[in-house]
């Protein structure tokens, strides 16, 4: 079996964006079919709020969807960005771009449903907190997409990073471990986010007036769920820049 | 590509490191989120709590937090020390 440098390359790019793009659809789909389950819940007794419900579902399924897109985008740039001056260890930072971006989406987009889901049930209780709710909302699902965002800029570092022209097996390491790291560490910290938002968002909906305190223990809370996606992102850098 | 056992088990532990590092992130995650979901349902039941619940959800999240700090010093001493 004798294989062309090119070859070689195109073959880790088309594995990592199948990599990128399935994954990621895993969570935005979760997470989409969780606020819509929820919007139906709410209008199964509340049908006159229809416009409302709908309104904020489908934001709630925009923000969701953005994880998708991040996993769509790398897969496209993994399709076309490749090109043969390009060194042979290129192939395993290409997979590890599209571990990266597909893992971290998972978790983003089923942390960034929750939210979504509750804030549609939390207007079928409250209709009056409708623009409340929506911001909690977005506020919540914002800081849970954070780690996917972590996920996109390891991607395309590990695309765009000028390689050196040997091949080494600590160097494939590396780069493979640094995808790994980022996408498994992200899915954790947006899964727990979304579950802190989601909970608010319903207490908010149960008593609007306790808003301001609801929004600062959500957000302390998820910025503790944050650490180990940090940490995640601090030994993705390492393995990709130490070596 | 020439290889050498010291190579492969170099390569090896910088793999082990993302891999230790990723999945140990996981856990910690959804559970100090799910401890911060309870607190933000309790703080909404009972505000005049907040400072008592606030506190309790942090040390619930410290205790969760360590299994993701153990993957950290895991991950670092497989890419530091092991040569």
């Amino acid at each position: 079996m004798t294989w062309e440098n090119f070859e070689m390359i195109r073959a880790g790019a088309v594995l990592g964006a199948g990599f990128s793009v399935g994954f990621a659809a895993i969570g935005a789909a979760v997470g989409e079919g969780y606020a819509a389950g929820k919007a139906s819940q709410t209008l199964a007794y509340r049908p006159e709020l229809s416009g409302d419900v709908l309104k904020t579902m489908l934001v709630g399924q925009a923000v969701a969807e953005t994880a998708g897109i991040f996993g769509l985008v790398i897969a496209m740039l993994l399709l076309f960005t490749p090109n043969a001056a390009q060194p042979t260890i290129a192939a395993w930072a290409f997979l590890g771009a599209g571990l990266a971006m597909g893992l971290s989406a998972i978790g983003c987009g089923i942390g960034a449903g929750l939210p979504a889901g509750s804030a549609c049930l939390g207007i079928g209780r409250q209709p009056s907190a409708s623009a409340q709710l929506t911001t909690l909302m977005l506020i919540g699902a914002g800081v849970a997409q954070s780690t996917a965002i972590y996920g996109f800029l390891i991607a395309l570092l590990l695309l765009f990073k000028k390689l050196p022209d040997v091949v080494s097996m600590p160097g494939i390491c590396a780069l493979v471990g640094a995808g790994l790291a980022m996408g498994f560490g992200a899915i954790g910290p947006g899964i727990g986010e979304g579950i802190a938002a989601e909970n608010a968002v319903y207490q908010v909906a149960r008593n609007p007036e306790n808003g301001t305190l609801l929004t600062r223990t959500m957000l302390v809370g998820q910025a503790v769920a944050e650490s180990t996606g940090i940490y995640s992102l601090v030994i993705a850098l390492l393995l990709i820049l130490g070596t | 590509m020439d290889m050498s056992g010291a190579d492969f088990v170099r390569g090896m532990a910088l793999l082990g490191a993302g891999i230790a590092m990723g999945l140990g992130a996981i856990g910690p995650g959804v559970g100090e989120g799910y401890a911060a979901g309870k607190a933000c349902e309790a703080v909404g039941r009972k505000p005049e709590e907040a400072g008592l619940l606030t506190r309790t959800m942090l040390v619930g999240q410290a205790v969760s937090e360590s299994t993701g700090i153990y993957s950290l010093v895991v991950a670092l001493l497989l890419m530091f020390v092991v040569k």
